[in-house]
């Protein structure tokens, strides 16, 4: 037990370092860095709701970017109609998001491996338009989100993607710590001898369909959470952030850094914000007709992925280290 | 009348998702993964069937040349990667999630090689019938020789690939293979080449399906995408399993939507799929022809 | 006590490391003369456009950056604009606002252009004038490609200056033309399911019209099932005359579907979905499109009579190799065309803020192939305000009946819809501004 204690306060330290290093950091890079720190900070978040849902508890999905809208609007709602204060907003966007996930869970309980895998498709293709169909959700205008400008006493060359950036980073860092001690508790582990051995699980008295409810649910959550954040950056919710393609860039950042690692997580978020940058960048100096230069960073991309999922599977070797030490 | 109306349209629209699914239920059951890459292999082989058909207008050149050009890109595919996957992950969540990604991966690698070739302006395919209705009198039906052209093409493959499956040798080696690769192996069936026998064959089938869908669609590196999912969807509700399933998976997906956009909306397209597929699901959590328990899915 | 030091360590040096490597993989800013305005040097101009070149809305905008730059370098091989080349920045944002706003950021803080110049889409425009703040960095968005009335508030959007008349406009202007030439029949609408939508719906009711069957359909959603769909709605309510305010994917398969099922209406095309090249790449034969009528607030693309038209023909060829003279060519072109007319109305040392200044007084007299007015003032933001209603051709050419141009003009609110005769500025010399 003391083991324990030990290791979670070790940990505890290291995020208020991390913490510290990023809110240093915030203040050296330019304007540009820190709003795709913000941008980071947000994949951070999804791609834990991957790492906790698919890693350890073995459910695929590939609608979260829908649970993310989900979040994005309740907090927009939220915010606008209730005049609540943001960490409420974004309290509430983590509520809802869970309390939809645990239907989804439900549901999701019953199905197996691709059958799952269809239908958080299909929820991640139909959950967005929806808001077309009630002017409370704004349609494809969407709706604006002003969480105001960064407070005076900051200073007034305080930038406000300098203030997403803290906000993003503080609500990661904590999500992040909470994720981690849920994955090291008993529920963790229970999802992992569920994923591993369901049946021995279950003959050791884990309830495997409350189980999974249970994790769809907090990955929900974390997911929600993140579409609050999302939509903070963008100042705007409306169905077309949420594209089919978002929901497949986060389950692609959680396999890339090794599906069941949180800390890979933060690695496989940085290959998915720096990547179609390099790509862009290599694009730009190979130049060529527009239909070379403007397919030319999805191209890259695409074959970098491929390369790195072939070459590593498991992701890097890099995250054995940061990861605790688990089966 | 507004009843047999939607059931024809359902019909024709679903004969494609059944392709679709076909083409994907194919690589789902001869190696446990799913292609996403399908709709890129679909795409690149509709654009070979495009080459054809600007140069000598006959689309049905370009049908065959297409589907030959698809079961070479599936083959190509499982080999160059599939394979090597399989090496390299043998167990382990990666072993689920690493082929979706890399057959995303692989979406977007084909799509972005066929803009860069082609570029991404809207190309035309002129259908090889008319796509007027047939008309009865006064009354045209939505339902016109081209769909009817799609429709029986989609039956022409089912039961071609049903023959195969059924009763030749190479169907039961795919069979073999996918389910009980070791014995199979054992009994001196090659299940590596006849895997990717099995890739060839999915290839072929989307292949068709992209060149049916392209005269009324027009192509551009993304016109299949929705293809994409709706074949998917089709293929869940159909339980995956059999090719029957696939089939009826498709049509029932796309009765239901064409109900759905008749009698309810029509601004409710994307959700209808999600809701035909839950109501199937939640009756029947394998699809429709799928088996409880499942072949450890 | 060891593995927790080094697990300290490890996870410490990896987010610096990772962190640091994005930090410094940053480019290096174009260094330029502190005389000059962010995105001028000496010698050039930089200016940004945020497009879908890869995505499913691709298809035909992905036309716009090389048709406005073949403009750019026509000008720039003639002098350029007070000596300066313009150079124009191209980000693919594939529709998405998230993209959008991340590409923008590049254009005004890594490539740091002067202005931005055609950003396209309304969801885009909105998260762009919000999260990059443009109105508060004071940087220029000119002649954004989107027809969302909202942009029209310079309250809300102090440095944004919409071009396209809003779908309000567009909407009131042909329900206006409805009622004088349409009245006692029933009335058609297919509409798509969103600000395009809703934005035209309002029109339609500011000018008193009223439908006796509307058909939504959620964007992305059209295809040969769904137009089917559709006309059997149509055909259901017995609709003589049907509005069609979507894109060109949907119009194509209202129009194909109606051909298919034998479906006779008369057609009014609004602007977006209009262009003939497109529907007719989109499989919609010739017959049903001849006498279909259509807004415009330009010349018809196919029509070689008019002289913008010509000479952006000539410029394509010389400059745009290969591009098919389409509308999105023309807008892109015009754009471009008033674009420099701005740049060379803010003088020798162009800043933003007299950037935007010379447009609001001088803009109304610029040079443009519209047939409308051009209403930049210092109390408004808004461009073009009006529009013709033309006829198809056999060829697939929108003309006005009778050889004569006459303009609606009406404003996004409740006022009245006018007609004007139309007088366009003449076209200057070869094309190139001399304002």
């Amino acid at each position: 037990m003391g083991e324990v204690h030990k290791s979670r306060s070790i940990r505890l330290l290291v995020f208020i370092v991390i913490a510290l290093a990023a809110f240093f950091l915030s203040n050296v890079v330019d304007e540009l860095r820190v709003f795709q720190g913000a941008s980071l900070s947000v994949y951070i978040v999804a791609i834990a709701s991957i790492v906790l849902l698919t890693g350890y508890s073995g459910q695929i999905s590939l609608g979260h970017g829908a649970l993310m809208a989900i979040g994005g609007y309740s907090a927009v709602l939220a915010h606008n109609h209730w005049k609540v204060s943001i960490p409420i907003s974004f309290a509430i966007a983590i509520v809802s998001t869970a309390f939809f996930g645990s239907i989804l869970g439900w549901a999701a309980a019953r199905l197996k491996g691709p059958y799952l895998a269809g239908t958080t498709l299909a929820l991640a293709v139909g959950l967005p338009s929806l808001a077309n169909q009630f002017s409370v959700l704004g349609g494809e205008q969407g709706l604006a989100f002003d969480v105001g400008a960064p407070p005076k006493s900051l200073g007034s060359d305080f930038t406000q993607y300098k203030w997403y950036f803290w906000i993003c980073a503080l609500a990661a860092l904590i999500i992040v710590w909470i994720t981690q001690n849920i994955l090291t508790s008993r529920y963790g582990r229970q999802w992992r001898a569920m994923r591993s051995a369901p049946i021995s699980a279950s003959l050791s008295g884990i309830q495997i369909g409350r189980s999974k409810v249970l994790a769809f649910t907090i990955s929900s959550g974390i997911a929600g959470l993140a579409g609050a954040m999302l939509v903070m950056t963008l100042n705007l919710v409306t169905p077309s952030a949420f594209p089919l393609s978002l929901s497949f860039a986060i389950v692609t950042g959680a396999v890339l850094a090794g599906v069941t690692n949180l800390g890979g997580g933060v690695i496989g978020a940085l290959v998915l914000v720096a990547i179609p940058d390099i790509a862009d960048l290599l694009a730009g100096k190979m130049g060529g007709a527009e239909k070379i230069s403007a397919n030319l960073p999805g191209f890259i991309t695409s074959l970098i992925l491929i390369v790195t999922v072939l070459l590593l599977p498991n992701g890097p070797k890099l995250s054995k280290l940061v990861s605790h030490k688990t089966k | 009348m507004r009843l047999f109306s939607t059931l024809l349209i359902g019909l024709s629209s679903g004969a494609i998702y059944s392709l679709m699914a076909l083409a994907l239920v194919l690589v789902w059951r001869s190696t446990r993964v799913v292609n996403f890459a399908q709709a890129g292999q679909a795409i690149a082989s509709t654009y070979i069937g495009y080459l054809v058909i600007s140069r000598t207008d006959n689309y049905w050149l370009a049908l065959p040349v297409a589907l030959v050009a698809g079961a070479l890109i599936g083959a190509l595919v499982d080999v160059a990667l599939i394979r090597t996957l399989n090496k390299r992950v043998k167990s382990g969540p990666a072993a689920e999630m690493a082929p979706v990604i890399v057959t995303l991966g692989l979406l977007g690698l084909i799509r972005s090689t066929v803009g860069m070739i082609w570029g991404g302006d809207l190309k035309a395919y002129k259908a090889p019938v008319t796509n007027h209705g047939f008309t009865f009198g006064t009354t045209t039906i939505p339902f016109s020789p081209y769909n009817l052209l799609i429709v029986i093409t989609t039956v022409i493959v089912m039961a071609v690939f049903s023959i195969i499956f059924q009763k030749t040798n190479l169907g039961l080696s795919l069979r073999a293979a996918a389910f009980q690769p070791e014995i199979a192996r054992l009994a001196g069936v090659r299940v590596d080449l006849v895997r990717t026998i099995g890739w060839a064959f999915a290839g072929g089938a989307g292949a068709v399906a992209g060149v049916l869908v392209t005269p009324s669609n027009s192509l551009s590196p993304n016109s299949l995408d929705l293809l994409l999912v709706l074949g998917f969807v089709g293929a869940v509700i159909g339980g995956l399993e059999s090719l029957l399933g696939a089939a009826i998976g498709g049509v029932v997906l796309g009765i239901g939507l064409a109900f759905i956009l008749e009698y309810v909306s029509t601004s409710l397209a994307f959700p209808s799929a999600f809701i035909v597929l839950i109501l199937v699901l939640l009756i029947k959590p394998s699809g429709i022809l799928g088996k409880k328990g499942g072949r450890g899915a | 006590m060891f593995g927790s030091i080094r697990h300290k360590r490890s996870l410490v040096a990896a987010a610096t490391l990772a962190t640091a490597a994005l930090t410094l993989s940053t480019l290096p800013a174009q260094a330029f003369s502190p005389h000059y305005e962010v995105g001028v040097s000496a010698s050039t101009i930089k200016l940004g456009i945020t497009i879908p070149l890869t995505g499913s809305a691709a298809p035909g905008y992905n036309k716009v950056p090389a048709a406005m730059s073949a403009y750019f370098n026509y000008v720039n091989d003639n002098g350029g604009v007070n000596g300066r080349k313009i150079s124009l920045v191209v980000k693919d944002d594939a529709y998405l606002p998230t993209l959008a706003v991340a590409k923008t950021n590049d254009l005004v803080l890594k490539d740091k252009v002067f202005a931005v110049v055609g950003a396209l889409g309304t969801a885009n425009n909105k998260a762009v004038a919000s999260s990059v703040n443009l109105g508060r960095r004071g940087i220029p968005s000119l002649f954004i490609n989107t027809g969302y009335s909202g942009f029209a508030d310079k309250a809300k959007y102090p440095t944004t200056y919409p071009l396209l008349p809003s779908y309000i406009v567009e909407a009131k202007i042909m329900g206006q033309y409805i009622k004088d030439n349409y009245a006692g029949k029933k009335l058609g609408l297919i509409y798509q399911d969103d600000d395009f939508g809703s934005d035209a719906q309002a029109g339609f009711k500011a000018a008193g019209v009223k439908f006796d069957v509307s058909v939504p359909y959620a964007s992305g959603s059209q295809s040969a099932a769904s137009g089917a769909a559709w006309v059997g709605k149509l055909k259901a309510a017995g609709a003589e005359v049907v509005v069609v305010f979507g894109v060109s994917s949907a119009t194509g398969v209202a129009l194909a579907a109606s051909a298919a099922l034998s479906y006779k209406a008369q057609w009014i095309l609004g602007s977006v979905g209009g262009d003939a090249t497109t529907l007719k790449a989109l499989g919609v034969p010739a017959a049903i499109l001849t006498g279909a009528q259509g807004a415009s607030f330009l010349p018809s693309p196919g029509d070689a009579t008019d002289e913008y038209i010509k000479q952006f023909q000539d410029i394509n060829t010389k400059y745009n190799a290969g591009a098919v003279f389409d509308n999105n060519v023309l807008i892109a072109m015009n754009t471009a065309m008033l674009t420099v007319q701005a740049l060379r109305a803010a003088g020798s040392n162009p800043t933003r803020a007299g950037l935007m200044a010379a447009l609001e007084s001088k803009g109304g007299s610029f040079a443009s192939a519209s047939f409308s007015p051009i209403l930049y003032s210092s109390s408004s933001h808004v461009g073009y305000t009006g529009y013709w209603i033309g006829k198809y051709n056999s060829s697939g050419v929108m003309l006005p009946d009778g050889g004569k141009y006459t303009l609606y003009t009406t404003d996004s609110g409740a006022g009245a819809v006018n007609t004007v005769a139309s007088k366009r500025p003449a076209m200057p010399a070869k094309g190139l501004p001399n304002n």
